[in-house]
């Protein structure tokens, strides 16, 4: 209980909000940072939607271990990479126990290890490309294939905002704690405690909805103000935040590398089965 | 004629309203002016400037009538897009304005929207100009109040506005950083010949900068006039709940004609007239270091994880002893940690160093929800206190939770003694600043604590608010051991206080009497602090002891002294 004590103590509201932040903008000087978006696009692609299709596993191996690659190059925070094994550990687990109940034997373990894995080349091929992305990178990259400006604007202005939201709902949540009273005595397992902070977290949310709403009046009036509709329709606007995107030496390289790793293990596997 | 600004005959009303806001309005505004706009709150002053930059009539489609001239082009047939190449606007919740990451992104967002080639070098000049170059790749969430409304003013900028009207700036903003912003738009108007338009409260500010002042009342135009003439009318404008500079108050009380306005207008005055032999002003007895103190820090140091995984430290070495009955303000710029030094006692942040008591209770052992019974912090921004639907519910939240015997009752006391009958069913946040301010502190009031944390209470108040609610605090005062206030507000701190900690970068510089501090220059300097204008002046005048209201300073012309005006302070500004 103590440790699970120091963990809650280390993860504060300030923690994951700056943990969160340094995962949208902290690592921007990776290499895989500094590809264009269009090539992470066109990555993604081929390594978010594949492995669904794929049952060799020697493939998926062979794919995890690029995607472990990438993964270890973007630096993305140890926070994140916690939430995505506790997620996989998560499902695979209650899979695994839940076929035990309708009469499933060990067998089910192969089976749930290559959806195990199809999943976390998945979503490790997802936090290469969108970890190393920042907001902008990533509105830039949308705008350039086309989504319309106002989803790129809406990406960073979230982004702006998020701190703030974090803030905000931190004061509503001590609020609730400097009027409130907690529970007398923890329970079982904490399990009062547990369902006092919890009711707090939701409850939290009301106030947050209406004071964010209050606020976001101002910043549509600014908008308007700083020409934001203007901005929209302005094909020469578009021009301008699209003319730093250039596909380069690098992007080419990427997309090689990447290409000629996969011929090799669809070859190997195609002589190697196991 | 270098009209820049006409305003003729206008009339508008908000969609739903009953009344009019603005009736019959004829203004014109020339061209390099710098205009103080007043008013009490409702006045107008704020509809009135969305005329300017066209967010009355297109954006807030109500009944307008009358025309509105601005640089040459006719508000009804330009845009708002349009307008704003004229006018730039700085809100008063300039923090929503800010809709970028970074800053200098944020500053040349406004003519990137306007596909302009050289928009990162328009947004680099407007930083220059605001001072805030050397931060152009700083994340604005990293900038701290007084640097992101430079940077809301800088946004302004990159379009080059021949106009930019601000609204509102020392409300939300310390006095040293207010002075920045004006020290900027006094080099904008003089070198660059900008027309400014500035929403204001303060009069001080007013004989500081501005060249012309516009009064309004109730939607209408009483008059317009240079600065000196204005500020001179202090019965008209007292009526109307704005507070001329102290001296010209103190002036016009002993029935001059002509008021002095600035410090040194006021020293020439008095000079002369001031009484030489002191009237026996019985100060009051410092309060004893008796028993146990209330609170108790020894050796308590704080520091947080900043963005770039530095630790930052906020406060360092706090030795502090805090009895009963004592009026603690906590001065000091924005950042030195005030607020942090309140939040330690609440238990809502744990000193990383030292050990901080609050009744011989480690604060560190105890959760924020046990410390409740004791102490009861009040936020600067009153909005984020309201956690219920109504007024009532909120202020009975903590004993309702408590399960109070006979609650109900002692909530009506209370919502009576705050003066919010009338108000107990509506939603807190819908109320006006004032009132939100009053609901905050009947919420402190029913959790009926020894200590109470008021952090900065007057702030972005009008004069007139502000005034009330100094009522409240002083009342405060008769049911609770210990009342600790962090503020900017001089002239509470002067009249309400009786034991000042001043902090810096995270430690006390200053801990004793207002005397003291008031008069240590150097002191005031290194922490960012200004006295109100009524103890400068009687430091200057060489009196003792130093007058710290315009009621005391009064009195000295007076045959017969009166007592130490501690208990009337609520009636004075």
């Amino acid at each position: 209980m103590a440790a699970a004590k120091s963990f809650a103590d280390k993860l504060s509201f300030e923690q994951i909000k700056i943990e969160l932040l340094n995962t949208a903008y902290g690592n921007d000087r990776t290499l895989i940072a500094k590809l264009d978006p269009r090539t992470l696009f066109l990555w993604y692609t081929f390594f978010g939607i594949a492995p669904w299709f794929i049952y060799s596993k020697m493939i998926l191996a062979g794919m995890l271990v690029f995607v472990i690659g990438t993964t270890i190059m973007t630096k993305v925070s140890r926070l994140i990479i916690f939430i995505l094994i506790l997620g996989l550990l998560g499902e695979s687990g209650y899979l695994l126990i839940a076929s035990f109940f309708f009469g499933g034997n060990l067998g089910i373990i192969v089976p749930l290890l290559t959806l195990t894995m199809k999943l976390s080349v998945i979503s490790l091929a997802s936090i290469t490309a969108f970890c190393s992305m920042s907001p902008e990178r990533l509105g830039e990259g949308l705008l350039r294939i086309g989504v319309p400006g106002q989803v790129s604007f809406s990406i960073s202005y979230g982004y702006r905002m998020l701190p703030t939201l974090f803030e905000e709902y931190n004061h509503i949540f001590m609020s609730y704690r400097l009027r409130g009273k907690s529970p007398e005595k923890h329970g079982l397992f904490y399990f009062r405690t547990v369902i006092y902070f919890i009711k707090l977290a939701v409850k939290s949310f009301y106030p947050l909805l209406l004071s964010m709403a209050k606020r976001a009046r101002t910043t549509v009036e600014a908008l308007e103000t700083k020409g934001g509709q203007y901005a929209f329709k302005n094909p020469a606007v578009k021009k301008l935040k699209l003319a730093k995107l250039r596909i380069g030496k690098n992007d080419y390289f990427f997309l090689l590398i990447s290409v000629l790793y996969l011929m090799s293990i669809f070859i190997s596997s195609y002589y190697v089965q196991f | 004629m270098n009209e820049l600004i006409h305003v003729e005959n206008v009339t508008f009303q908000y969609p739903g309203a009953e009344h009019p806001v603005l009736k019959k309005m004829n203004l014109s505004v020339e061209k390099g002016e710098f205009l103080a706009v007043i008013g009490s709150n409702g006045s107008g002053k704020s509809t009135l400037c969305k005329l300017f930059n066209g967010l009355i009539p297109h954006f807030y489609t109500g009944d307008f009538e009358g025309s509105v001239t601005v640089n040459g082009l006719n508000i009804l047939n330009s845009s708002v897009a349009d307008l704003s190449c004229h006018v730039g606007y700085v809100f008063q919740d300039f923090e929503n304005q800010l809709v970028q990451a970074r800053v200098l992104e944020d500053a040349s967002f406004a003519p990137l929207n306007f596909g302009m080639e050289d928009y990162l070098q328009r947004g680099r000049r407007a930083l220059e100009l605001v001072g805030l170059a050397h931060l152009a790749d700083e994340f604005v969430w990293q900038l701290s109040g007084g640097q992101k409304h430079l940077l809301a003013l800088a946004g302004c900028l990159a379009m080059n506005p021949d106009i930019i009207v601000i609204d509102e700036p020392t409300a939300q903003l310390d006095p040293y950083h207010a002075k920045e912003i004006y020290e900027v738009l006094k080099k904008l108007n003089k070198q660059y010949g900008k027309t400014i338009i500035s929403i204001e409260h303060h009069t001080e500010f007013i004989a500081e900068y501005c060249d012309t002042v516009l009064l309004l009342n109730k939607g209408s135009v009483i008059w317009k006039r240079p600065m000196r003439q204005a500020l001179s009318e202090v019965d008209l404008l007292t009526e109307l709940n704005i507070y001329p500079p102290q001296a010209a108050q103190a002036a016009s009380r002993l029935g001059a004609d002509h008021v002095p306005i600035t410090l040194n207008e006021a020293v020439a005055f008095f000079k002369e007239m001031i009484p030489r032999s002191t009237p026996s002003v019985t100060k009051p007895e410092p309060v004893q270091a008796q028993e146990e103190p209330v609170i108790r820090f020894d050796q308590v140091g704080f520091s947080y994880k900043s963005m770039n995984k530095k630790q930052a430290q906020v406060l360092k070495n706090i030795n502090l002893s805090l009895f009963k009955g004592e009026q603690v303000a906590i001065v000091g710029n924005n950042g030195a940690g005030k607020s942090t030094l309140l939040r330690l006692i609440t238990g809502v942040k744990k000193p990383e160093s030292g050990t901080l008591t609050v009744r011989s209770q480690s604060v560190a052992s105890c959760t924020p929800e046990k410390m409740a019974d004791h102490v009861a912090y009040i936020y600067q921004n009153p909005e984020q206190m309201f956690i219920d639907d109504s007024v009532k519910k909120d202020v009975a939240f903590f004993p309702k939770a408590r399960k109070i015997k006979d609650y109900e009752n002692k909530i009506d006391e209370i919502l009576e003694q705050f003066d919010l009958v009338d108000l107990q069913d509506k939603d807190s946040r819908l109320m006006s600043g004032g009132q939100q301010r009053r609901a905050s502190l009947a919420i402190g009031a029913a959790m009926n604590p020894s200590v109470i944390l008021l952090d900065e209470p007057t702030a972005s108040l009008d004069m007139a608010t502000r005034k009330h609610l100094t009522q409240f605090i002083l009342k405060l005062k008769e049911q609770i051991d210990l009342v600790m206030i962090a503020t900017h507000d001089m002239q509470l701190v002067s009249e309400w206080a009786t034991r000042v900690i001043v902090l810096h970068h995270g430690q006390i510089i200053f801990d004793g009497g207002k005397e003291e501090l008031f008069s240590n220059p150097a002191l005031m300097d290194k922490a960012g602090l200004v006295p109100p204008q009524i103890v400068t002046l009687s430091l200057a005048l060489n009196v003792d002891p130093v007058d710290y209201s315009v009621d005391s300073f009064i009195n000295r012309f007076k045959e017969v002294p009166e007592e130490w005006p501690l208990q009337k302070a609520s009636q004075i500004n």
